[in-house]
């Protein structure tokens, strides 16, 4: 199309300056090559403006005619494509005319040939279905239970188209699938379903299970169509009022029934839990308490091992005390048993000591006796001879130590010293007397002196 | 009949005087005040002449409510005898309870401190005046020095009461004390020790001086050392709660910044110290003998014996602080690391000598294998096992290869030395106790070999029994007889010849 524009842009630019050439395949050169040329007639043709040239030339329209053909023909190819795209997530059913196939086209474009080729485009992506219908218990198509209580159901279906089923490669999809596959099929089947269950059943204690029934055979029947049945969730039950309020104690006791049966549950455990508890104290403080019994027993040994270790010595000690006991008394014995010989050999001693003087005694006393009897046998002798000596003697011995004796005057009147000398020896002894007084006289003098 | 009526008339006009005199309005005790007793044995009389008879006889420190006042007389109530009657003025303090008298009582109790026998009147001064002070004043510096006053004073009654005085009256005041004491919810806890009671203060006033920051550390310092006395802990203590009383004496012993303290005071919290660190790291070693804690235990205890001043050691301090050094000497292996891996190729270059290893035993047991390069520990040469803390880094053994010395750790401050020694029917065992008396503190440690295999020196140091004695000796192998002993290193010269130079380095017995 670009060429042929380009020719009949050259055409014209042809027809304006010179004549085309006749090389029809050379006008561009030529042109670009004669330009300057072009441009000096040009300058020099200005002012003389031949308008024969402004009419348009047989050639000139026949050309005209096919560009227009060919513009037509475009815009006709511009405006109905003979290539249709599909967007991401869109099944294309392309179905041929004439030989009735079916070819099923994915992301990208098709070729569609107007007037051989018919294409459905259906969409891959997720949708949902949620009957507006039934939602209310006071709408229009409320459910219906097995009492007869109408009641609404929030229902909400998500599908989806299967490209891979057996529906769709064939090509027997309708326009609509969601109004005509997927409405008449839930349909068709929740009213049967609910109608089986009783409202209190639907409320609370089947829902579950009605909503597993409700998906399985949903997803079957959806299936066979060539729809995918993503997931079905019922939401809200709407009951009838005055049920609703009914159904509310009844649930708010069974809920305070449940309850208590899981605070008595909650209880028991508990005291389950304070019983373990215990139980890991008790074991836990028997543990310790073994711990330290035996921690203290390892003391106590250890306590006896070093007492016994000290026993030996102790032992030794006393055995060492009692040895040198031993050794003291042996010494003390010893020591005593020498100084009793000693004593006693002191004391033969003395005795024989004693003995010998006692004789040496006797013998000197019987010489000295005899030597005395012997001497007063000589000095009886002598005084028997001579009988004034004992006066004599007696003045001798008493001159030293008596100087006044005296004595009873005699009577007669005779020596005073005659009643010591004796009567008849008055004579001898006044002459002695007066020898004796003399004498203490004279001594009397001389201590004077 | 006339008579009889009027007689009866004139008995229910007197029983009525007597009903109406007796429910007069008695002044309230609170205007009279109380008083405390001053003088021991004084005599509540049940009238106000010295002639009457005596009710009782009071002791210092008792309090009295008074309720009147007879010529020189008190008229008082003893709540404590359920009894009333008159006391001499003179023997008692009247005491108002007031806030206003705060002062007055905190000057008397000041006075009081240190005056020996007033224990109980101090006491009874102390809460009169706890009760007297307002609050604010407890809280404050006052309050401090009221129960740092009142722990000395429950202090100083406790170790009076354990010296053993001989004679009848001194039991009887010293009874009494106590009693008077107790009254004021003074607790005393008794424990027999070696045939003795000893009475000891339950600390409850020295625990809340600790708590009060106002608290100096003079008053610190006492606190601690009166809560952590070693004679005071209870002997029949099992041994993890000795262990956890330990910590706890370490933890009091730790609020007292010595820094602060008079000189001799210092002394006597670091030797306290001391004591406390060397009886944790045995704690700890009875475990765990390889822990790091023990070695941190017992290099603190170390540490704080080797900052006591020996200088600024007055006499009486002089026992603590030989028993001090007695109880980190016995730990002073666990600073050592064992290096018994170190120890085996030294061995095995050295041909025959036999080396050391323990084992562990039955529970708690822990058993000394004697190896060597041709016997191993599956067939050691001496096998012997212990209850006690072996220090496997003492392991000394001597030239000629035939003895081994180890120390054996069996209670806390109690160490003693094994000897093993090679003999013709094999290798024997012999165990050297500090001293042969009833094990308390002591430490027997080697301090080198004599060559020849036949002698070795030790040096001994233990208190048993009352009497503490330090011996150097040279001591024969066989039999562990000794053969030398002194006090004195110096003093014999066989000892200064062999000593070894790392025991001379290490040990606190040449302290």
């Amino acid at each position: 199309m670009k060429a042929t524009w380009n020719r009949i842009v050259q055409t014209l630019k042809g027809r304006r300056s010179t004549p085309l050439s006749e090389a029809g395949t050379e006008p561009v050169l030529d042109a670009e090559s004669q330009s300057p040329l072009a441009a000096d007639v040009r300058g020099a043709d200005a002012p003389r403006l031949n308008w024969a040239y402004l009419l348009p030339t047989a050639r000139t329209l026949r050309w005209l005619a096919a560009g227009a053909v060919v513009t037509a023909a475009g815009l006709m190819v511009y405006r109905n494509p003979p290539v249709q795209h599909l967007a991401q997530g869109d099944l294309g059913v392309r179905l041929n005319q004439f030989t009735g196939a079916v070819s099923l086209w994915r992301d990208g474009s098709v070729w569609v040939v107007p007037g051989l080729h018919t294409v459905r485009v259906f969409s891959l992506r997720d949708q949902s279905y949620r009957p507006e219908a039934m939602r209310q218990a006071t709408g229009s198509a409320p459910l219906q239970s097995v009492e007869g209580l109408s009641l609404g159901l929030d229902l909400s279906v998500r599908y989806a188209l299967d490209p891979n089923s057996p529906a769709v490669k064939a090509g027997n999809l309708p326009d609509n699938v969601g109004a005509d596959i997927v409405e008449p099929a839930v349909q068709g089947l929740v009213y049967k379903v609910f109608a089986r269950y009783t409202v209190r059943e639907i409320f609370s204690s089947k829902r579950a299970e009605i909503s597993q029934i409700i998906e399985t055979e949903l997803r079957a029947r959806l299936a066979a169509d060539g729809v995918t049945l993503r997931s079905l969730q019922i939401g809200k039950v709407d009951l009838p009022a005055e049920y609703r309020r009914g159904m509310d104690s009844l649930l708010a006791e069974e809920l305070a029934s449940e309850k208590m049966r899981y605070t008595l549950e909650l209880k028991d455990k508990r005291v389950r839990e304070t019983e373990l508890d215990a139980n890991a104290d008790k074991v836990r403080r028997e543990v310790a308490a073994e711990a330290a019994a035996r921690e203290q027993v390892i003391a106590a040994k250890a306590q006896e091992e070093a007492m016994k270790h000290v026993l030996p010595f102790k032992q030794r000690q006393i055995e060492q005390r009692q040895l040198e006991a031993e050794a003291e008394r042996v010494a003390r014995v010893k020591a005593a048993e020498g100084s009793a010989q000693a004593r006693r050999i002191e004391a033969n001693g003395e005795a024989d000591a004693r003995q010998k003087l006692a004789e040496a005694e006797a013998y000197r006393m019987d010489r000295v006796g005899k030597v005395n009897a012997e001497q007063m046998a000589r000095e009886g002798a002598l005084v028997t001879k001579h009988p004034l000596l004992i006066q004599k003697t007696l003045a001798d011995k008493l001159s030293d130590k008596i100087q006044v004796i005296i004595a009873p005057p005699p009577t007669n009147g005779d020596f005073i010293g005659a009643a010591l000398l004796g009567g008849h020896r008055n004579a001898q002894a006044g002459a002695a007397q007066a020898a004796a007084v003399a004498e203490d006289a004279t001594t009397t003098q001389a201590v004077e002196q | 009949m006339n008579a009889t009526f009027a007689t009866l008339l004139a008995a229910v006009a007197s029983a009525a005087v007597t009903v109406a005199a007796e429910a007069a309005p008695q002044p309230s005790p609170s205007s009279q005040g109380s008083a405390i007793v001053v003088q021991d044995q004084a005599s509540l009389r049940a009238a106000p002449r010295d002639g009457a008879q005596q009710q009782a006889s009071l002791w210092q420190g008792e309090v009295l409510e008074v309720r009147g006042e007879r010529l020189d007389y008190l008229q008082v109530w003893d709540h404590k005898r359920e009894r009333g009657g008159f006391i001499r003025a003179s023997d008692v303090r009247r005491v108002a309870l007031t806030e206003a008298e705060g002062p007055a009582l905190l000057a008397v109790m000041r006075f009081v401190q240190d005056t020996p026998g007033a224990e109980a009147l101090g006491i009874g001064l102390t809460a009169a005046y706890l009760q007297a002070a307002p609050a604010k004043a407890l809280a404050g510096v006052e309050g401090a020095q009221a129960f740092d006053t009142l722990g000395t004073f429950a202090d100083r009654l406790a170790r009076r009461a354990s010296v053993a005085v001989p004679g009848k009256a001194s039991g009887a005041t010293l009874s009494a004390h106590l009693d008077v004491a107790n009254g004021y919810g003074v607790r005393f806890a008794t424990y027999e020790v070696e045939g003795r009671m000893q009475v000891c203060y339950e600390g409850e006033a020295f625990r809340r001086l600790l708590a009060m920051p106002v608290a100096d550390a003079e008053q610190r310092a006492r606190a601690a050392l009166a809560l952590t006395r070693p004679e005071c802990i209870n002997p029949d203590l099992p041994a993890h709660e000795r262990a956890k009383l330990t910590t706890w004496q370490a933890e009091v012993l730790e609020r007292v910044d010595v820094a602060s303290l008079p000189s001799y005071l210092r002394n006597r919290v670091q030797m306290r110290r001391a004591s406390v660190w060397g009886a944790a790291a045995f704690q700890q070693a009875r475990k765990n003998a390889a822990d790091p804690a023990v070695a941190a235990a017992a290099a603190r205890a170390l540490t704080e014996l080797s900052g006591v001043s020996k200088a600024d050691l007055p006499d009486e301090d002089q026992s603590a602080y030989n028993d001090a050094a007695m109880r980190v000497s016995a730990v002073r292996w666990a600073l050592v690391p064992a290096a018994v891996p170190a120890a085996a190729p030294v061995a095995t270059a050295a041909g025959a000598r036999p080396t050391l290893l323990t084992v562990p035993g039955a529970p708690g047991e822990t058993c000394v294998l004697l190896v060597d390069a041709q016997h191993s520990a599956k067939a050691p040469l001496l096998r012997r096992c212990t209850y006690g803390v072996v220090w496997i880094a003492s392991a000394s053994t001597n030239r000629e290869g035939t003895a081994v010395a180890l120390a054996v750790q069996p209670m806390e401050g109690w160490r003693e030395l094994w000897v093993l020694r090679k003999t013709e029917g094999g290798w024997l065992a012999d165990v050297l106790p500090p001293a042969a008396t009833t094990p308390e503190t002591g430490v027997a440690e080697w301090a080198g070999w004599v060559p020849g295999g036949q002698q070795m020196l030790v040096a001994r140091e233990a208190r048993g029994q009352g009497r503490y004695r330090k011996s150097f000796e040279v001591v024969r192998l066989d039999g562990l007889t000794t053969e030398r002993v002194t006090g004195d290193v110096s003093a014999l010269p066989l000892f200064q010849r062999w000593q070894d130079p790392a025991w001379k380095r290490q040990t606190l017995s040449l302290r």
